[in-house]
């Protein structure tokens, strides 16, 4: 009986990867198999690529952070603890903490108006599965709470998480005391919270 | 809720909790932060409570295709690194495109450029750039590509911009030249979409003559299949 985790080599083992969870994939990953990372990569590269994009508004930008993260992954991949959440909110995490780097680096500091030349919205008929639906669902729920926010406590979630500015920045951005701007973020998150529950779960 | 029902927290504890967990702490804050919750079960417990609605936040923005120029760039320098250590992964070729001479890269680059490139003396420049820090800028091809060595303590680093892209199913390769044939290095590397990239040259370069760059197919090659790109005297 075929078994991808011992027979890692041979070009019919990537169909079979395929149906492999992400957290059996990563012990793959771990010994250098380059199919199950691409596997891997398929499953995240377009949430990676669009929290990229929308925290950088660039598209090079972007794509590179998205390179830096996989590569990062690739690398990294012993670093990979189940216990701590699965294989997207790990890596949607490295996304993240790099494209801060890039802004922090780069001070790129416009936000709200997104260059969307040669990009389009859309999620490919390969990719409508039921997991897919499920996380189309529980995006709009996200979305919708944050919209149900009070208008300063939204905008400082967004200023900190998409912006990658710090509360030091957003305190002397909207000209208020740093411990207003902590508990507004505070408050927003724990409000998000029991609005949706622990969205973190179903979006595993 | 309104600022004015702010719950009251423990003076300085919890607080940063927040920042914390949507990346909004200085690096100094984050440091002491995460020293700090070694030893304090509030703010771990705050951490906990907060972060799963932070992991979701991702899920909230446009959904959209990566570009497929990530996904080669990505995998072209994977690909090879999994034949570096040996990965029993099925990497999508590996030293299979002998005497391609220069590939799609030659069309690059004028052929008069690719040409003399090969008899040139690499320019000299000084430099120092701090406590024993040499920096030589190198012959490149390629017009309005920039690439520097910064050699160090009898290692190198080569730091590249505005280079192009490697061609499909190709990487870049450093070799080092002692005084016979150049010698392959382990440094396969692809470069940003910015065309930048920094690159340690493996092993230490005494008596290292010139370093060289060349696009090879991925996977690297024992001996060079096209003309280089970069050459760097070290002499």
């Amino acid at each position: 009986m075929f078994n991808p985790l011992r027979s890692a080599g041979g070009e019919d083992s990537t169909a079979r990867l395929r149906v492999l969870a992400d957290e059996e994939l990563m012990q793959l990953v771990y010994r250098g198999n380059a199919a199950a990372f691409e596997v891997i990569y398929d499953r995240h590269a377009d949430a990676a690529f669009s929290l990229a994009y929308r925290m950088c508004g660039q598209r090079a930008l972007a794509e590179d952070v998205v390179q830096e993260a996989f590569l990062s992954l690739w690398r990294s991949g012993a670093r990979y603890d189940r216990n701590r959440g699965s294989v997207r909110t790990w890596t949607l995490g490295i996304v993240h903490n790099r494209a801060i780097d890039a802004l922090r680096r780069r001070n790129v500091r416009e936000r709200g108006i997104v260059d969307s030349e040669g990009i389009e919205e859309r999620i490919p008929a390969r990719e409508r599965t039921e997991l897919e639906f499920a996380r189309k669902d529980e995006a709009r729920e996200i979305r919708d709470a944050l919209e149900q926010l009070p208008e300063e406590q939204s905008r400082v979630i967004e200023l900190a998480y998409f912006g990658g500015l710090t509360h030091v920045q957003i305190a002397s951005m909207l000209e208020m005391p740093v411990g207003t701007i902590k508990g507004r973020m505070r408050l927003g998150l724990a409000k998000m919270r029991m609005t949706l529950g622990d969205p973190a779960e179903v979006l595993q | 809720m309104s600022d004015e029902e702010l719950p009251e927290m423990h003076s300085g504890c919890g607080e940063d909790a927040a920042p914390y967990v949507l990346g909004a702490l200085t690096d100094e804050e984050h440091k002491a932060f995460l020293a700090h919750l070694d030893s304090c079960a509030i703010c771990r417990d705050e951490v906990a409570a907060l972060q799963g609605v932070v992991s979701a936040l991702p899920a909230s923005v446009a959904q959209l295709s990566a570009p497929d120029e990530i996904k080669r760039r990505v995998m072209g320098t994977v690909n090879s690194e999994a034949g570096l250590r040996g990965g029993g992964a099925p990497v999508t070729r590996r030293r299979a495109a002998r005497g391609r001479g220069l590939g799609r890269l030659g069309l690059l680059a004028p052929a008069g450029a690719l040409a003399a490139v090969v008899l040139a003396v690499v320019l000299l420049s000084s430099g120092g750039s701090g406590s024993g820090t040499r920096v030589i800028r190198a012959q490149v091809t390629v017009p309005r590509a920039s690439v520097s060595v910064s050699l160090s303590g009898g290692h190198a680093q080569l730091n590249l911009a505005r280079m192009p892209q490697s061609p499909p199913d190709h990487v870049y390769e450093v070799w080092v030249k002692r005084g016979g044939a150049p010698q392959p290095t382990d440094a396969l590397f692809t470069v940003s979409s910015a065309g930048s990239a920094t690159v340690g040259v493996p092993g230490s370069v005494t008596g290292v003559k010139e370093i060289l760059v060349t696009a090879e197919p991925t996977g690297g090659s024992k001996v060079p299949t096209s003309t280089p790109v970069i050459v760097a005297n070290l002499t």
